[in-house]
């Protein structure tokens, strides 16, 4: 029953949703201001119904209703409950439920707490969300639907992938898509300012702390994944250029760019048609990401092809709703009212470049997630563009976009004064010269790609602070005063601070972990000891261990630094026999300097399996944390920002709405 | 209950659609135009930077000015966008409510399975003890195969497949399956069954190993109808799908009357068939047409399978009579009757079943004392008289 029910609730949120991509919008256009209020209540029912819908599809996972297919396919009665719960939105179906699921909690969001958003605008802006609501419930339950069911039902479940069956990545997807999909009311809110005609202060404010919101669950999302990447793949890297991550990291590059050019609208009502643009274009990255992902694409042109009905749905979907979107930009976007003027020395113009690069970067990672799919669909053939691609385009153009970043925050609205800025920071570009050339001293060795990239992280680093510095007047006047600034600083501009010092200290552990990453990869039986960055690891050997669904090979490390015990490390290669893989488990010391990071696989050949000989990659990434920590500060940045109460502005006081609530019946 | 469920589910989503119907979208705007007070804001914002000396006086008065300028713009574009919200619309409002019983309900109409009911892992404590008693009876059967001296007997073999490959146990069916084909005597189903397994365990895709299998079947007994099936199934595969629609077509071409394979065959045509453009076939093709035959005939069938329900019973109740008619011609037709009989209790006509079982029951003394007929005929008419 319960199943049935969730299939149900689903059908009546499409009628909702069909309800309110049309209703409103009319209401706005005949100024019908109950129609325009119907947004209200019907994108809170689409919400509660979606999630009743929710609950029953997970509902299902706990208890194992086989009847489900989806259950059956993506599920198995041994597994953990934690993974029964996550795979729920560990398959296709349930994923799809997931996005709509936070769709719709957006929607009722804007709903909630946007009573500081004017009821023309907001009528709009939650029909266009209810127009995307509309596209994916009706493209769940056409093609993939998670409520089918089968009977009799099979006597136990195919399992989960394995290599899903990790705390990292069952947080991955709904923070991920709580990021993806969150810029969705973003891309509702421009679309309504363009049916509207008016972007202006308000709008951008109203905007913000939605796209805040959506950026720090995409850089979550993002992080976890990556993460993830890291401790399971057993390869010791957290970021691999592969399409998947791409489509991911693509929003982020230009959510990024939207945040920043938001505050240029707020602040001097100019850049209207491009942050609009860039609010289009970044929901649009989301829904590419999703098209790429969802539609098999990426496993190969040709599976594409054989099932082609989600692909080409999900295609159709994407192409009205980007084509759509651009064409209706096209059209209303040049009736913007021109915006405040600048020179070419200001804060608007630094914010301009940080946006073009930006934009450039994403296109730069779009042509290489998509060129190797139209060269296989034009020719058939087959290439793979990787990290040496990325890493030659992507890294050159991070570079100004870091300089830029620390100089950024002194350069003043309108006009800056470039002498004074240089002035202000002189001190700090020395420090940070010479701390690079202290690296380079203690280190001698590396690429100059790496003393490059750690010159402009000491300099984003201190330039950020140095600013924090010199608004509150650190130094400069009594501590007592200097704290009492600081207090009263608006907190968007120390989430500023903070954002801007997490890149920094987030950039000290890409390059520690990239440049001077330490990597062996040895046969070993028991009793070999290899040496790497001053530890000495024994291997102790291999026994096999059970789990809840699986069985382990656990190898054992004695780490030993100086003669001393440091640590054992148990690295596992774990077997599923229901989903018939293995999967890595890499053992890891985690230290604020470095991780000591150890995985096995089976051994390469018959003879070396008979002598007890084992694969074993061992490595140590000098920082690698640092990159945890500094996207720690990224969101714990965009969360203090979204708590400016400058983001409520605008809000009437309660004590007005409570009578007209109570006014009685005339 | 389910539908007690249902119900109060579309209740709550009509009651999300007209409820500003109730509450009246008539109080006063709640948020009119706030661009004003946003930029007010920023009017005390760029005062507290000077306070602070974040910009200097000629800065500050500079972006003041802007600001007041923007205030004064948008306080007189804010009067006129505030269109009178005249005219209530109810109307619309109802109709949307309406709409959503509508959808809602004829989208479950055709997608929904309200009738298979939820089943807890939990609750299916009797369905495993009896899956795990033919397990355990499979993994005893597989010890005596392996305990016998000479290997087992093939039949044993095929027997243990059979049951691994309906467990799903695909490659330890292969095994068995494999230990019989590697013998002399193995027999042309033997090699189809493999074929089976092997084309299982490689979801659907039929592997050069499963091909020879194929071959192999195909060689012993030409009309072994699975092995001609996952032949077409490779050829098809391949590409060769034409060859593979003539094979199908000639076993069907071949069929001496109708038989239920001939359906499974038929899909497959078509659906090979609709690659290559040719006409789709139906069973009215292959078997033969009229009442010559002893009960329906496979046209019969075929035209029962697109009847309506009420259709269909009335199509059944000619036949019958059709059958009594020619019993009473030619009344030594022990099959017949005994057809007859069970026809008539399923329409549930009691007393003619039992009619037709005392006709059967005269014809008995002719048969042989262990015919298994005579016990078909007493069960029923002890069953039938109780």
């Amino acid at each position: 029953m319960i199943p049935e029910i969730g299939h149900f609730a689903l059908a009546l949120a499409l009628a909702l949703a069909l309800i309110q991509s049309v209703v409103p919008l009319v209401g706005a256009n005949r100024g019908k201001l109950l129609w325009m209020r119907s947004a209200r209540t019907t994108s809170i029912g689409q919400i509660l119904l979606v999630s009743i819908g929710f609950a029953a599809l997970v509902r299902s996972f706990v208890v194992s209703d086989f009847t489900v297919i989806n259950v059956a396919a993506n599920s198995h009665s041994l597994k953990p409950m934690l993974f029964k719960v996550a795979g729920a939105w560990g398959s296709h179906e349930g994923s799809l439920l997931l996005w709509v699921l936070i769709l719709t909690l957006f929607g009722a969001g804007v709903s909630v707490f946007g009573s500081n958003i004017a009821e023309s605008m907001k009528a709009r802006t939650l029909a266009v969300q209810a127009w995307i609501s509309v596209g994916f419930i009706s493209f769940m339950l056409f093609t993939s639907n998670p409520f089918d069911r089968v009977f009799p039902a099979p006597a136990d479940g195919n399992d989960l992938n394995p290599l899903l069956q990790d705390v990292g990545l069952a947080l991955h997807p709904p923070f991920l898509y709580l990021g993806y999909v969150g810029f969705s009311i973003v891309f509702s809110f421009a679309v309504a300012a363009l049916l509207e005609g008016r972007v202006d202060a308000a709008w951008a404010r109203w905007v913000r702390p939605w796209t805040l919101a959506a950026w720090m669950f995409l850089t979550a999302g993002i992080v976890l994944g990556s993460w993830w990447a890291y401790y399971e793949l057993g390869w010791g890297g957290w970021w691999f250029w592969d399409p998947v991550e791409n489509s991911s990291f693509m929003p982020w590059l230009l959510g990024t760019a939207l945040l920043h050019s938001a505050i240029v609208t707020e602040k001097r009502d100019a850049f209207k048609s491009w942050t609009i643009l860039l609010a289009i274009l970044t929901f649009s990255l989301s829904l590419l990401g999703t098209f790429v992902v969802r539609s098999g694409l990426l496993t190969s042109v040709h599976a594409f092809a054989v099932d082609p009905e989600r692909g080409l749905y999900i295609l159709g979907l994407l192409t009205l709703s980007i084509g759509g979107s651009l064409g209706l930009f096209a059209w209303r976007a040049p009736l913007m009212e021109p915006g405040g003027v600048f020179r070419p020395i200001s804060r608007e113009a630094g914010l301009l470049v940080n946006n073009l690069i930006l934009g450039a970067a994403t296109g730069t990672v779009l042509f290489g997630t998509l060129y190797p799919l139209f060269l296989e669909a034009v020719t058939g053939e087959k290439i793979s563009v990787g990290a040496p691609f990325f890493n030659a385009t992507f890294i050159p153009m991070a570079f100004p976009l870091i300089l830029l970043m620390g100089a950024g925050p002194f350069l003043s609205w309108k006009r800056a004064d470039l002498s004074g800025v240089l002035q202000r920071v002189k001190f700090v570009i020395g420090l940070s010269v010479f701390a690079t050339l202290v690296v380079w001293y203690l280190l001698e060795r590396g690429p100059l790609l790496a003393y490059i990239s750690v010159l402009l992280a000491v300099w984003l680093l201190l330039a950020t602070l140095r600013e924090w510095t010199m608004r509150i007047r650190l130094f400069d006047i009594p501590l007592a005063q200097s704290l009492r600034r600081a207090r009263n600083l608006p907190r968007a501009a120390h989430g500023m601070t903070l954002a801007h010092a997490g890149m920094a200290v987030a950039m000290f552990g890409f390059i520690g972990s990239s440049a001077w990453k330490t990597e062996e990869v040895v046969f070993v039986a028991p009793g070999t000891v290899i040496e790497i960055a001053g530890f000495d690891v024994t291997f102790e050997g291999v026994e096999r261990v059970k789990g809840a669904n699986y069985f382990a090979d656990r190898g054992s490390l004695a780490v030993m630094r100086d003669g001393e015990p440091v640590t054992t490390l148990y690295p596992e290669r774990r077997y599923y026999p229901i989903a018939e893989s293995s999967t890595t488990e890499s053992a890891i010391r985690s230290t604020l300097a470095g991780d000591l990071y150890a995985s096995i696989a089976e051994p390469a050949s018959e003879d070396a399996e008979l002598s007890g000989a084992w694969t074993l990659r061992i490595l140590y990434e000098p920082l690698v944390n640092f990159i945890w920590i500094g996207s720690a500060m990224l969101m714990l940045g965009g969360a203090l920002s979204m708590t400016d109460r400058r983001l409520r502005i605008g809000a009437p006081k309660r004590k007005s709405a409570i009578p007209a609530v109570a006014a009685p019946a005339e | 209950m389910i539908f007690a469920w249902m119900g109060l589910l579309l209740v709550i989503a009509v009651g999300f659609v007209v409820f500003p119907l109730i509450r009246g979208g008539h109080g006063a705007p709640v948020a009119a135009d706030t661009t004003p007070a946003v930029l007010i804001d920023q009017l005390n914002e760029v005062q507290r930077d000077l306070d602070r000396k974040l910009i200097s006086a000629s800065e500050a008065t500079a972006a003041k000015l802007e600001i007041k300028r923007r205030i004064l713009a948008a306080s007189r574009r804010s009067p006129a966008e505030e269109t009178a919200a005249t005219g209530k619309g109810n109307g619309l409002m109802l109709a949307a409510g309406l709409f959503v019983p509508v959808l809602a309900i004829g989208y479950y109409m055709l997608m929904g399975s309200p009738e298979i009911s939820s089943l807890a892992y939990a609750d299916r404590q009797a369905e495993r003890a009896e899956q795990q008693k033919i397990y355990d009876l499979t993994e005893k059967l597989y010890a005596r195969l392996m305990a016998e001296p000479d290997g087992g007997a093939s039949e044993g073999w095929e027997l243990l497949g059979q049951t691994l490959y309906r467990l799903g146990e695909y490659e330890r069916a292969i095994a068995a399956y494999e230990t019989v084909t590697a013998r002399e005597d193995a027999r042309s189903a033997t090699f189809s069954m493999l074929a089976e397994a092997l084309i299982s365990a490689e979801q659907g895709i039929v592997t050069p190993r499963a091909e020879a299998a194929i071959d192999r079947a195909v060689e012993l007994d030409p009309d072994n109808l699975a092995g001609s099936f996952y032949k077409s199934m490779a050829l098809a595969q391949r590409g060769e799908e034409a060859t593979a629609h003539d094979l199908l077509l000639s076993m069907l071409n071949g069929a001496p009357g109708y038989a239920p394979w001939m359906d499974t065959f038929i899909a497959q045509a078509n659906q090979i068939g609709e690659k290559l453009g040719r006409d789709a076939v139906t069973v009215a093709d292959f078997a033969e047409v009229g009442g010559a035959g002893a009960g329906p005939t496979a046209a019969d069938v075929a035209a029962a399978g697109e009847m309506s329900v009420e259709d269909r019973a009335e199509f059944i109740r000619s036949m019958v009579d059709r059958l009594a008619v020619r019993l009473e011609e030619n009344p030594e037709d022990l099959d017949g009757w005994l057809r007859l009989a069970n026809a008539y209790s399923v329409l549930g006509e009691e007393a003619n079943a039992v009619s037709a079982l005392k006709q059967a029951e005269t014809l008995l003394a002719s048969l042989s004392p262990d015919d298994p007929r005579r016990d078909a005929v007493a069960k029923a008419l002890s069953e039938m008289e109780k």
